[in-house]
């Protein structure tokens, strides 16, 4: 008792200032960790929210840098809206996503899948399957412009010497329009099936193993775990994805300049050339960028549509 | 009081703000280094000044570094100024040329750059109407003094001229099996051809399937079809002098028969056409995959060792329609940005490769831009496309192409894509020409 009463004014005495330091402490962390964010957020204003705001402030201008400009209000949206380059230029964007993004995804799937199931036997197949995503677009551009092109090209030549091609010059696939924007996504596809399944693959991991013992103990077969555990458990990563795969299908640019430089006949002319060439090319400045601006907020609203639509953590259990 | 010998490290751990302040350290050197290095990018491209005399900053393509190399040497000789050669490629030349005079803060004294950029260029460009006194004028081609022109002034002085030519394969044109065959086929002598007709029989007697075709093709470039215009007989190409639309012209039309039916009709080129640019065109003739190629006259002097024909090349004239020879002048041009903060040494520069021009010769381009350049070196050994370059330049039906600030926008959404729509079989010429006019007036009609 006696040790109680003189223990009791000190627990209460020691107490009291701790958390007063500890509440001052996280107040004071908190306005630290504030600080610290500063000065990225002054860089991320500076470097992205300035070009931004300049953006849309030089989609306002007519005329050229050198011949100098005029505010032209909002003519170059109009121009851009019903201009049929630009509207033919946006078909092609979208149908060059929509032929690598499924590719992609499929492939990238089924790797993940393979890897999850090969486990440690595939350390050396998952190390040389990486390899593509550190190859630099350009790089990738030249590397298939050489093997895709005519008279000299190596992928006709092999087609050709196992027979399924009449002779090495049967497909133009850099010289055909048809089939010329098929032709630039294979390298996209190429460099790119890497990362969906690096990621795809990482969130299989995660995925929790007493699941799948409980579906196995239900009786549950591989496609059924497949459809009903793991796609439902991986839609967020699926989502996360496919929106990086689709703003980045989107936005692509460097192969298709070293390719085909957006023909022939501008059939793979995709948005980042057709702004590229307005801007840098035919020195349109105010075009350009209004053109940037609307697609911009096209893949804005496409992303946030995909997320919505497919990202729904938790839908499966509801 | 730890003992101040005491090797011992001790680790204390990080506790949370220490790793904070780490990170901010390391935040802001990041910061200061991105803050700090464009400036210090900057000086480095502006390259080294010298101590004895000024330096001057030249942007050029390869080729163009090639030519300037033994001026630019002689003039820090005789005048202690040193000239930066900086080369970059062709679209990186005119993106960097354009964004930097756009800005009107430039790392360049000198841009070395193509003929038709001088339209886009002008307004930032120094006129230089001075130089160009009658004797100055005399000694260039028309054409060239034409294109160096934007709305009656100046802004460049010729670096190079170039134009296309005719390259044959000297074995299979002198062989005497080949000469008796061709006689006995076509009923007259195997020569260089000189006509539309001459070209398309030897284009035909000489195709032999994959391993040799007569001629190439070039879809993805518009020159040589547009000098194929001018052969047609057309008074300009595309556009005429007074602006008016001329690309569905007969001449226009009865030049891409011909040029396009070598490929669709004939099957005269390698496949492909659709993509065959210079470079292809250039790697079809070094193989000995093409008897004749018609290209720019800088191609005799590049002809590698390793070549299936060097040292079989014979050069000729650009062939002749029924017009007679005509080309494209295809000039290179030294001009001086108003922005620079060098531009009474970039003057004396320009007046020096004027001069010194004849150093260009014996480069690996090998071009000179001057009439009298020209002649010093047309018997000389090794320069022997000198002389059909001479003649085309100088034939009436030379022509320069339209001066437009539209004219890569042009040649880009109109002609090269036109082109390459008229390859194919059963093409309706007319109609290719057809949508090439509306696309054309879509651009004029967009200022």
């Amino acid at each position: 008792m006696v040790a109680i009463e003189t223990n009791q004014p000190t627990l209460v005495s020691t107490r009291l200032p701790v958390a007063r330091r500890r509440r001052r402490r996280q107040l004071q962390d908190k306005q630290y960790a504030l600080l610290l964010m500063l000065p990225a957020a002054v860089v991320l204003a500076v470097l992205v929210g300035w070009p931004l705001v300049e953006l849309v402030k030089d989609s306002l201008y007519s005329g050229g840098l050198l011949t100098g400009q005029h505010f032209a209000g909002l003519s170059n949206y109009r121009t851009a809206l019903s201009s049929g380059e630009v509207q033919a230029s946006a078909g092609r964007t979208g149908l060059y996503a929509l032929i690598v993004l499924p590719v992609e995804l499929i492939a990238g799937f089924a790797m993940a899948l393979l890897f999850k199931a090969l486990g440690d036997r595939a350390r050396v197949l998952r190390t040389v399957f990486i390899y593509p995503l550190l190859i630099a677009p350009l790089v990738a551009g030249l590397l298939w412009q050489f093997m895709l092109a005519a008279n000299y090209g190596i992928l006709n030549q092999l087609l050709a010497s196992v027979g399924i091609l009449h002779n090495d010059n049967s497909i133009l696939w850099l010289g055909d329009p048809t089939i010329a924007l098929l032709a630039v996504a294979i390298p996209d596809i190429w460099l790119t099936t890497s990362f969906v399944t690096l990621v795809l693959f990482a969130g299989l991991q995660a995925l929790p193993s007493d699941v799948y013992e409980a579906a196995k103990i239900d009786g549950a077969g591989p496609w059924q775990t497949f459809y009903r555990i793991t796609v439902p458990l991986l839609r967020p990563v699926i989502a996360v994805v496919l929106v990086i795969r689709l703003v980045d299908a989107m936005s692509a640019f460097a192969v298709i300049l070293i390719e085909t430089q957006g023909g022939p006949q501008q059939a793979s002319t995709t948005m980042g050339l057709e702004i590229y060439n307005t801007f840098i090319t035919y020195g349109n400045t105010g075009l350009a960028a209004a053109i940037s601006v609307l697609f911009m907020a096209a893949m804005m609203l496409i992303a946030f549509i995909a997320l919505k639509t497919i990202w729904r953590p938790g839908g499966a259990a509801r | 009081m730890p003992d101040q010998n005491d090797n011992t490290i001790t680790h204390a751990p990080m506790t949370r703000r220490r790793f904070l302040q780490f990170g901010a350290a390391v935040g802001a050197t990041a910061a200061a280094t991105t803050a700090l290095g464009p400036v210090a990018s900057a000086t480095a491209r502006r390259g080294p000044s010298t101590s004895s005399g000024k330096s001057l900053n030249v942007i050029c393509e390869a080729g163009g570094s090639l030519e300037l190399t033994p001026i630019a040497a002689l003039f820090k000789k005789m005048t202690g100024n040193t000239v930066n050669l900086i080369e970059l490629p062709y679209n990186g030349l005119y993106n960097r040329a354009y964004s930097e005079m756009s800005t009107g803060s430039v790392t360049f004294d000198i841009l070395a750059g193509d003929a038709i950029w001088i339209p886009t260029f002008a307004p930032g460009l120094v006129p230089i109407n001075s130089f160009f006194t009658p004797a100055v004028r005399s000694d260039y081609f028309p054409a060239t003094l034409q294109e160096a022109q934007y709305k009656g002034s100046y802004y460049g002085i010729p670096q190079w001229t170039n134009v296309e030519i005719l390259y044959y394969r000297k074995d299979l044109f002198e062989s005497t099996t080949e000469q008796k065959n061709f006689k006995a086929k076509y009923g007259y002598d195997l020569a260089p051809p000189v006509t539309w007709q001459q070209f398309t029989d030897a284009a035909e007697f000489f195709t032999r399937g994959p391993a040799l075709y007569g001629t190439d093709v070039k879809a993805d470039v518009e020159t040589e079809y547009l000098a194929t215009v001018l052969q047609a007989g057309s008074p300009g190409v595309v556009l005429a002098n007074n602006g008016s639309i001329i690309i569905d012209n007969a001449q226009h039309l009865a030049a891409l028969e011909f040029y396009s039916g070598l490929n669709n009709k004939l099957r005269v080129a390698p496949p492909g056409a659709a993509e065959v640019g210079w470079a292809q065109a250039q790697t079809f003739f070094y193989d000995g995959r093409t008897a004749m190629t018609r290209f720019w006259g800088h191609l005799y002097r590049q002809i590698p060792s390793s070549s299936k024909v060097y040292g079989k090349v014979g050069v000729a004239p650009m062939i002749s329609g029924p017009a007679g020879v005509a080309g494209i002048p295809g000039p290179y041009y030294l001009s001086i940005p108003k922005a620079s903060a060098n531009g009474a040494l970039a003057l004396e520069f320009l007046n020096f490769c004027y001069e010194h021009g004849q150093l260009s010769a014996n480069t690996g381009l090998g071009l000179v831009s001057r009439i009298s350049q020209f002649k010093a070196y047309e018997n000389k050994p090794g320069f022997n496309a000198y002389k059909p370059m001479l003649e085309t330049l100088n034939a009436a039906q030379t022509k320069t192409r339209p001066t437009s600030p539209q004219w890569q926008q042009i040649v880009n959404e109109v002609l090269v894509p036109m082109l390459q729509k008229s390859i194919g079989s059963n093409v309706n010429y007319a109609a290719v020409l057809a949508g090439g006019k509306a696309n054309l007036e879509k651009i004029l009609n967009q200022i």
